[in-house]
């Protein structure tokens, strides 16, 4: 049983779905961490890519071209990180509030809006077709190296970004002048303030980001990883972004490495859930246990680490 | 008295506004996907309390006494974000302690054999139990390493939510039936009608009621109600005057799980014959709308409720009878959310009665002085 389990596990088509797995997880966990170093936190992260996700399909069905129907996704994040942050900053609604917000739009607006667009019902059905999906790369040398190029290769053009946009985000937070101002707001709006920074506006570049971060996650949802919108879609995959960036320290390289961890335990439920005798239930279950043991390890790391600095201090 | 009175009107008529802001955002939509929009608003706005027949419109009580039936787990839901939210503990896990109010409630009404009347309260105390150890777990967490009861709180749900489906297939299931559930409760564990008339009205309601006055009475005249109002305004104030800070996050978190456990279980051994949940069942989310519409205030948690239990219904009514989709609740239930909850929303018009009856009460004091002045 182990053995086979082994088997199942280390090869190169596990490893190749790992990372297909994981690039939706971190493209919004990637946007948990731009909005969490400006002191901000998203939690309608869950919501956006559903409607992300629905508005893909859609604008690539209307013009029947894939990178409209991205773009539009991406737009649409925007959009809707904007419209929680105008309810948080300049309404005052608590932003916590105002993500839920988000999410119930997610869950019962999208599909509202199909229906009202299509007259389809939970899902759409036949019209992504194959031409419409984000196509898929070979990468020239790398495809013919044995292992590593089944692996690495032959993934979808967002897949590649996913992993692009972490070394992109940490230059944005920490080679730039905006990326400096962003850390500043987050960790001391007043500072910031007195040597002339508009924290609202920092803050509104920050969530705007992160609405793109997701709205790109929504798009590789329906339009690759399950080839259509449908309402059960996301499942959670923007409150484990969450939890993932919490457990990467809210760093672009930390949070990657949370976000394969979580996409190893989503994949290993795939593969052992077709073993004979195993519950699909309980194996459901890992991904969730792991967010919280890895939180709380993260957690006592950090307990330790502060212990040690300053050994007169205690724990609270 | 006067200047307090005009800012409660004010507060009243700002959620009123919100209310008629979220529907006017509803009406636009109906209008502009419907083929049929007066069908649908007419069942949507009336069709909860009203029938319409050949012969003019008739109040529907059948059709109210399921609106009061259906409040009963949204109070208790409500209640808990009330608690949880009052000290800002944003723990969004009382959607998957209430199912796991039911289960428990469920299997103890299905193996226990007792008296009834004793077998009602031993599945609900259980089911409380149940409810606040497991939020002890993000309390914990929050308190002791600091880990966001939020996200914890919404693992939480999935990993209980999966546990519950693996133990009713495996373990629970009446094999007999051609859909997964469990075997039916004894009869001496069902929660009484109060009229049998199939609205499924239960004396669930009751209790829901007096917890809501216990609840209130908790946050408002106890001092560990007022440490968890305290908490939740100014953590460290509350530190510095005293109170266990750390002791008050746990304890309205286990409180918000035990409200969350005795609801699961009421409206499991309330309005169903044998546990049949497959997801999650929705109530703590709504739970937080009738918390913001309660404004986090006990007593103003039943209103909630029925408004929402209200719109459910005509949203229902609405998708049977036209063509819009009953998914349009949760559209209506997020402008609420976000215009309801806006502390700035209409602020303008708050800040011109403050400085009025500031200015006014400026006047009094200075006539007063001089009357003094004049006296001496």
């Amino acid at each position: 049983m182990t053995n086979d389990l082994l088997l199942l596990i280390f090869n190169a088509d596990f490893l190749f779905s790992l990372i297909r797995i994981t690039a939706p997880i971190l493209f919004a966990a990637l946007g948990a961490v731009i909005a969490e170093k400006a002191g901000v936190v998203n939690i309608g992260l869950e919501g956006i890519m559903m409607i992300s996700a629905l508005f893909g399909v859609m604008f690539a069905y209307w013009t029947q071209l894939w990178w409209v129907g991205v773009l539009g996704a991406l737009v649409v994040g925007v959009l809707l990180a904007l419209m929680i942050g105008f309810f948080a900053f300049e309404l005052k609604t608590n932003i916590i509030l105002a993500g839920i917000a988000v999410n119930m739009l997610g869950a019962g607006g999208t599909i509202f809006l199909l229906s009202m667009l299509t007259g389809m019902k939970g899902n759409t059905g036949a019209l992504v077709t194959r031409e419409l999906l984000i196509p898929t790369i070979n990468i020239p040398l790398i495809k013919s190296i044995p292992v590593l190029g089944q692996v690495l290769s032959g993934h979808a053009v967002l897949t590649y970004l996913a992993f692009l946009f972490v070394w992109l985000m940490w230059v944005l937070l920490y080679k730039t002048p905006l990326g400096l101002n962003i850390r500043a707001v987050g960790e001391n709006p007043d500072a910031a303030t007195s040597i002339g920074v508009s924290v609202q506006k920092i803050q509104y570049i920050a969530i705007a980001l992160s609405g793109a971060m997701a709205g790109l996650g929504g798009a590789f949802m329906s339009m690759y990883y399950s080839q259509g919108w449908n309402s059960g879609m996301v499942a959670g995959r923007g409150f484990i972004a969450l939890a993932a960036t919490a457990m990467g320290r809210g760093e672009p390289v930390g949070t990657m490495l949370s976000s394969l961890l979580f996409g190893l335990a989503q994949a290993l439920r795939t593969k052992v859930s077709g073993i004979q005798g195993v519950s699909s239930y309980l194996v459901s279950v890992i991904p969730y246990l792991v967010t919280i043991i890895g939180l709380v390890a993260y957690a006592i790391s950090i307990k330790n680490k502060l212990k040690k600095r300053s050994p007169a201090s205690k724990g609270a | 008295m006067s200047s307090d009175r005009r800012l409660l009107l004010f507060n009243l008529l700002r959620g009123a506004a919100a209310i008629f802001l979220a529907l006017l955002v509803a009406t636009a939509l109906i209008f502009l996907s419907s083929k049929e929009p007066l069908t649908a608003l007419k069942y949507l706005l009336l069709g909860p309390v009203i029938s319409f027949k050949s012969t003019g419109m008739v109040f529907n009580t059948v059709s109210f006494l399921t609106i009061l039936a259906a409040m009963t787990p949204t109070i208790f839901s409500g209640l808990a974000v009330c608690v949880m939210f009052s000290a800002s503990q944003f723990n969004l896990g009382g959607e998957g302690v209430i199912m796991l109010g039911g289960f428990v409630g469920a299997l103890l009404g299905i193996y226990l054999k007792l008296n009834t009347g004793l077998h009602q309260v031993v599945c609900i105390l259980a089911a409380a139990v149940v409810g606040g150890l497991v939020m002890l777990i993000p309390a914990l967490l929050k308190v002791k390493l600091g880990a966001s009861e939020m996200v914890t709180s919404l693992m939480m749900n999935y990993i209980i939510m999966f546990i519950i489906l693996h133990f009713l297939n495996f373990t629970f299931a009446d094999r007999s039936k051609g859909a997964t559930q469990s075997f039916p409760f004894e009869a001496t564990a069902k929660i009484p009608e109060i009229v049998s008339n199939g609205t499924k009205l239960t004396w669930g309601l009751v209790i829901a009621l007096i917890f809501v006055v216990i609840i209130a009475l908790f946050m408002y005249r106890t001092k560990w109600g007022y440490a968890i109002r305290m908490v939740g305004i100014n953590q460290s104030f509350a530190q510095y005057s005293g109170i266990q800070v750390g002791m008050i996050i746990v304890l309205s978190q286990v409180i918000g799980g035990m409200l969350s456990g005795i609801g699961g279980s009421i409206e499991m051994l309330g309005r169903y014959n044998t546990f049949l949940w497959r997801e999650l069942p929705g109530y703590g989310w709504i739970g937080i709308t009738v918390a913001i519409l309660a404004k986090n205030n006990p007593i103003f948690v039943p209103l909630a409720a029925l408004f929402i239990a209200y719109l459910d219904k005509g949203c229902q009514l609405m998708s049977i009878n036209s063509d819009v989709p009953f998914e349009m609740i949760d559209i209506i239930q997020a402008a609420i959310f976000l215009f309801f909850a806006a502390e700035q929303f209409l602020a303008k018009y708050r800040q011109r009665i403050v400085v009025r009856n500031a200015q006014r009460d400026l006047a009094l004091q200075e006539a007063a002085v001089s009357r003094e002045g004049k006296l001496s």
